[in-house]
């Protein structure tokens, strides 16, 4: 384990690689290129992939960086490992300035997301193969795989090779040659992307285990939030290269930076509303649709430390967090969505879709059509200012 | 109604059947036809070849044979064990050289690679007789003539088998295999020899078969540069049988050696047929 620390980092694709990476040189696909192209800046040097990253990972701790394709993420992760140039900026692993060293000296290890497994070796050749380069004993060798092949189930695929294991035990075989060599830094780039669903979840609960057994730090790429807010100790929401927040994974549920924040974590993702943000008394309320809600202590204590004036903003509550009631926003049903112990109903109000979720209690009611009144309490309100898009309580 | 309907259908089936089986009988018949011939005038005299051409074996394959291993004008093992060394030499190194040709400008990205990706492919273009007259006369000022390594070396650059190699190193490697290497500790030249090689195993098994046949039978430049009777590889021994004078001539000793010398190409290809057609559909199905 050691502290990572990646202090002000940038990344330019200057014109000749970005073609190249364009042509598919680099391991990207044709989606994603695509996406690439969309997101990122384009500038005389080069194409932007990272800007201003700053971030100080703590030993042992489990850092998932989350965001759309094309905002940076596996670049950064990439950068950390040694196998994309750092084009500024300084990466400290313990201490140590290691933008010029080689991937093989950092001494880090990194699961991919297609797992990269050596089609010819067996399971335990393609766990050894690290420590054989090293010229481990080889007694040593077979103790270290044996226990990593322990911790992850999978001593009984040893001798198999990789086309002969399931989706399942890929990710395993790739972290357990991840592991074997005790790195100090683990990396993990979208480990999970390739899986069905009910894998994915099972396979999650294995990494969150694995880190419970293994004393290392890790940095865990991924676009699915909700690998972000299961795993990691702490967040990093990442948008066109920058990074929009870094919390713990409640604060940044809770207390989303700006609307990128607050609609990319959170399913279903967060509802607007055009709204007014008006001071009475010295207290803060936001009206929206002729109702005036007063915003709760804590937020009114933010806003008032920040001095915010009255505005026009963006009002962004959870679908959890609105409730059917007999007066407030109005709106009507157009789709109702029997989750099981909910039920989803797509609403249009004031001209805009809006998600709502509401707990069936046992018994089934088909909102399907129907005009319903919407409420919300003053704690769950998010207010964004229309201009800078930035939640006013930051 | 519909039974008639289905009836002309199953004679449509029937019809394009014959058509595509026809076909296929017909350039099978194409391919084996000349081994036939050959294997059948191997086991017949000079009088009895001269007499016309039959579809039945004659008796002296024995003598034949006899008559080729006695004859004086070439020496049959030495050909045999020459022909051996330059093609199995040359086979190891264009498929060696190919693959790690093919791997650098695959994998690292640097100033003009491209432009080397494209003049390496421009020299296929090029007919290997126009270089060869520069070649030769090279060989011979620097008196290189009866070397067989003189045979060896060039083959390593064979820009077919690179674009072969190339190919399927774009449909079959995955950089991030390359990367996970490089974490794992591995210098380039290991990751080369022990991750990428043995995956393009198919790959240089095909091309080391096509070279081995092509160097193997190759006459033009043997031809040129091996005089010495103690360096000549098996086609430049047919030719010197096939030239022999009008007294000494034996048409079924010719087709004897033709036959010894197809033999090992035959071998090789019965023992490797599963992997040139594994080599040769690979990347076209996804794994």
């Amino acid at each position: 384990m050691a502290e990572v620390l990646l202090k002000n980092i940038k990344k330019i694709y200057t014109n000749t690689e970005s073609k190249a990476k364009k042509r598919g040189l680099f391991r990207k696909n044709e989606d994603q290129q695509e996406e690439k192209k969309i997101n990122l800046q384009i500038t005389d040097e080069g194409v932007v992939a990272v800007q201003e990253f700053t971030l100080d990972i703590k030993d042992n701790e489990f850092i998932v960086l989350v965001g759309p394709s094309g905002c940076g993420k596996s670049t950064t992760l990439r950068m950390v490992a040694g196998l994309e140039e750092i084009t500024s900026g300084e990466l400290y692993i313990d201490g140590q300035l290691v933008n010029d060293v080689e991937p093989k000296d950092r001494d880090i290890a990194m699961v991919f997301q297609s797992y990269a497994l050596y089609p010819h070796m067996t399971v335990y050749d393609n766990m050894a193969y690290s420590l054989k380069i090293k010229k481990v004993p080889k007694d040593e060798i077979d103790r270290k795989v044996r226990e990593a092949a322990e911790i992850l189930d999978i001593t009984q695929y040893l001798d198999r090779k990789p086309k002969a294991l399931s989706g399942g035990q890929r990710p395993r075989v790739a972290s357990g040659r991840a592991i074997v060599r005790n790195p100090k830094v683990l990396l993990m780039d979208e480990p999970l992307s390739n899986l069905d669903a009910k894998l994915r979840n099972q396979m999650r609960s294995e990494i969150i285990k694995l880190r419970q057994r293994i004393n290392t730090t890790f940095i865990y790429v991924t676009h699915d939030q909700i690998e972000a807010m299961t795993l990691g100790d702490r967040i990093v929401v990442m948008k066109d290269g920058y990074i929009q927040q870094i919390g713990t994974p409640q604060e940044v549920f809770d207390h989303p930076a700006n609307l990128f924040v607050s609609g990319f974590i959170g399913t279903p993702q967060m509802n607007y509303f055009d709204a007014r943000l008006v001071k009475k008394d010295g207290r803060y309320f936001v009206e929206t649709d002729g109702i005036s809600v007063e915003l709760a202590e804590e937020k009114q204590a933010r806003l008032k430390a920040n001095k915010v004036e009255e505005q026009d903003v963006v009002l962004g509550v959870r679908p959890e967090h609105l409730s059917i009631a007999d007066k407030g926003i109005e709106g009507k049903v157009d789709v109702s969505e029997l989750m099981g112990s909910s039920c989803h109903l797509h609403m249009t109000v004031m001209g805009k879709d809006v998600i709502i979720i509401v707990p069936t209690e046992g018994k089934t009611t088909n909102y399907a059509g129907k005009d319903l009144h919407l409420s919300f309490d003053g704690n769950v309100a998010h207010v964004f200012s229309k201009e800078t898009e930035k939640n006013l309580e930051y | 109604m519909k039974k008639n309907a289905n009836a002309i259908a199953k004679l449509k089936l029937l019809i394009s059947r014959i058509v595509v089986y026809g076909i296929l009988i017909f350039l099978t018949f194409l391919c084996l036809f000349f081994f036939y011939l050959m294997f059948i005038n191997s086991s017949r005299s000079n009088a009895q070849l001269q007499a016309g051409f039959t579809m039945i074996p004659g008796g002296n394959a024995m003598k034949n044979f006899l008559n080729a291993w006695n004859d004086g004008s070439i020496n049959i093992p030495t050909g045999m064990k020459n022909s051996f060394i330059v093609a199995i030499c040359s086979a190891l190194l264009t498929s060696y050289f190919s693959a790690l040709t093919a791997y650098g400008t695959y994998v690292y990205n640097f100033r003009f690679k491209n432009a080397v990706h494209l003049f390496i492919l421009a020299i296929m273009m090029i007919p290997s007789q126009v270089s060869t007259v520069g070649f030769i006369q090279l060989a011979y000022k620097y008196h290189l003539t009866n070397k067989l390594w003189l045979l060896i070396i060039p083959s390593i650059a064979a820009p077919a088998v690179y674009f072969y190699m190339r190919q399927y190193l774009e449909a079959t490697l995955p950089l991030e295999m390359v990367e996970a290497a490089r974490i794992d500790g591995s210098n380039e030249f290991k990751i080369f020899n022990q991750i990428v090689l043995p995956i393009m195993k198919p790959a240089v098994a095909v091309q080391m078969i096509f070279s081995f046949v092509g160097s193997w039978n190759n006459y033009f430049m043997p031809a040129l540069l091996l005089n010495d009777a103690q360096k000549k590889t098996v086609p430049v021994m047919i030719a010197t049988l096939r030239s022999a004078d009008y007294s000494k001539f034996d048409m079924g000793k010719v087709y004897m050696l033709m036959v010894m010398a197809i033999l090992p190409v035959m071998v090789i290809y019965t023992i490797l047929s599963k992997s040139i057609i594994k080599g040769v559909t690979s990347g076209s199905v996804k794994g």
